[in-house]
């Protein structure tokens, strides 16, 4: 009797290894087709073989030492542009999430309500206008025009004020009793205690920032100032010497949100959720 | 007791207009920000879309309910009405198509078995990858005469230049990138079905599927709903996909409502018919924002 129930159990397992293959394959395949054509020779691309016969990097030597495209520059930018929104967010959400949650003052509700709207509005109707800023600012091709209007979120203030709430009020009023000021309060005892949100929130903005294709496309036009999911689609041309360049750049740009998803996958689907309880 | 301290020294009263400035002040960071680049360009906008604008966006004649009128002109154009069409084709199938992929993988990984760590890592993995770098990945997929699809069927199909399969390549690339976060919400929403439902349903002699249809779903039906509405406000913002596969073509074909205002503004340079594009995706968008919160405070559940 034991034996059958394990063995049902077992087959139940083998049942449900061979269901997953087939979906589990439509999400790998475009990861791994990509890979395999970005490690072919060029002229083995042409060859429609689905698996390179011997493994080359010549796509991306040349990807990253083109001249033309100077790709190093651009990932570099997506660094540099993806750091500074992850932490220019950090510092101005958990101040405005502090007063939301720690202090009284008149005008909070309505405040707030201010802030919540924000999310009712998507980022691509307010892009022309936005746009039109920085022509008329003379922002564009800076990294002003990238960072700056990303420098805080409702989602950011939402998800630390939602983490701050749970702190006991005591606490709080202890302090205030010590003669303790909302600034020390704030980076001794709070920042400390908030690092998982502040992790989620980063991971999060972190990602979307280097995910980002729209902005920058509208607001970069010179090499130095492009970001790599811009720089990507500029590797295209028609050729199958440049399809490997493609492949290559794509599995480039991957890599560092492949690595946040693996190292910080908890932190990152904790944002995303915080994300998208909005309308 | 604060008047008090107020009038007796000179630091109190200090301390007294700090305390009631400085919660201002941590905000002010945030409202800059908030104030530059979200309700500016958003009032922006309205008032841009009641004018003919120059090269440069600037406003220059007033338009608005004459006959030049910038909303006039889009409702006249059919054009637009198309565009309008194609958004709500493209938007329903992404938000249903991802929806069912998100259910099969959650309901699939939903038991553990060996390996059902990585496949639910496989399932949510998408979240994670640019739509322009899957963009990128899939025009190599798609490509007609080296790609993929067109290698495994023995065929030379121009799948994102073929008035045919345009639309649909678009649909399949969004829902692949929305996969992950169908993937997670539904799976949460799953864990949350109390294991006495399926037991009951198993006493009645109900079989898998039957426990699925009757039982699952409707418990679940609050996170399905929810899904739907993230899935289609999130389809209507979709840009990457349609300037780096089909560019709003073939003729017009996949021009979606945010393909047509970068367009309007880009290659015409007409911000005004542009903006008046954005305020009607703005209240489309609102009205789907409405029609969640009076269903969620219903509750969507049987």
């Amino acid at each position: 009797m034991k034996q059958t129930l394990l063995r049902r159990h077992q087959w139940h397992s083998v049942g449900r290894i061979l269901l997953n293959i087939p979906l589990m394959l439509v999400i790998l395949i475009p990861l791994l087709y990509t890979l395999s054509i970005s490690v072919m020779q060029p002229d083995e691309i042409y060859t429609n073989r689905l698996i390179p016969s011997s493994v080359s990097f010549e796509n991306y030597v040349r990807a990253l030492t083109g001249s033309y495209y100077n790709f190093p520059r651009m990932i570099l930018n997506s660094f540099i542009v993806s750091t500074t929104v992850m932490l220019g967010q950090m510092f101005t959400c958990s101040l405005a999430a502090f007063a939301f949650s720690f202090l009284e003052f008149k005008g909070k509700r309505a405040l707030f309500l201010a802030v919540l709207s924000t999310m009712m509005v998507p980022g691509e109707v307010t892009i022309i206008a936005n746009y039109l800023t920085m022509l008329r600012w003379g922002w564009l091709d800076s990294y002003k025009a990238l960072t700056f209007p990303f420098l805080t979120s409702a989602m950011g203030i939402f998800l630390l004020r939602q983490y701050y709430l749970t702190f006991a009020k005591e606490l709080y009023e202890a302090a205030k009793l010590d003669g303790c000021s909302n600034i020390r309060f704030m980076g001794s005892i709070v920042l400390p205690l908030s690092r998982p949100a502040l992790g989620a929130l980063g991971a999060y903005v972190f990602l979307n920032t280097w995910n980002q294709y729209m902005w920058p496309l509208l607001v970069t036009n010179s090499r130095h100032y492009r970001t790599v999911q811009v720089g990507i689609s500029m590797l295209y041309d028609i050729d199958a010497y440049s399809l490997g360049l493609m492949m290559a750049g794509v599995i480039i740009v991957i890599v560092p949100s492949l690595s946040i998803f693996v190292f910080m996958n908890k932190q990152l689907i904790h944002g995303l959720m915080a994300g998208a309880v909005k309308g | 007791m604060r008047a008090v301290q107020r009038k007796s020294d000179a630091r109190g009263i200090r301390k007294g207009f700090l305390d009631t400035v400085e919660p201002y002040l941590f905000l002010v960071p945030s409202f800059v920000v908030f104030g530059l680049f979200l309700f500016y360009p958003f009032f922006r906008t309205i008032y841009l879309s009641a004018f003919l604008t120059d090269k440069t966006g600037q406003p220059k004649i007033f338009v608005l309910f004459t006959e030049m009128d910038n909303y006039l002109g889009l409702f006249r154009d059919p054009s637009f009405w198309k565009s309008i069409s194609i958004t709500f084709q493209f938007v329903f199938f992404v938000a249903f198509g991802g929806l069912l992929v998100g259910l099969t993988s959650s309901l699939l990984t939903e038991k553990k078995f060996p390996g059902s760590d990585f496949a639910t890592a496989v399932y949510a993995m998408p979240i994670a990858i640019a739509s322009a770098a899957a963009s990128m990945a899939f025009k190599m997929i798609l490509h007609p005469t080296n790609g993929l699809i067109n290698h495994l069927l023995g065929t030379q199909i121009n799948f994102t230049g073929d008035v045919r399969y345009a639309l649909a390549s678009v649909v399949g690339v969004t829902i692949w990138l929305t996969s992950g976060i169908n993937f997670i919400f539904i799976s949460a929403g799953l864990r949350n079905v109390p294991a006495e439902l399926y037991d009951s349903a198993s006493v009645d002699g109900a079989g898998y599927w039957k426990k699925v249809w009757h039982v699952t779903i409707p418990t679940i039906s609050p996170t399905l709903f929810f899904q739907i509405i993230i899935n289609i406000i999130g389809a209507f913002q979709s840009f990457s996909q349609i300037k780096l596969l089909t560019e709003g073509g073939p003729s017009n074909t996949t021009n979606v409502m945010v393909w047509s205002i970068y367009r309007d503004a880009f290659f015409n340079f007409r911000f005004g018919s542009a903006a008046a594009r954005s305020v009607i995706l703005f209240l489309i968008v609102l009205a789907i924002t409405v029609v969640q919160f009076r269903f969620e405070k219903k509750g969507v559940n049987y």
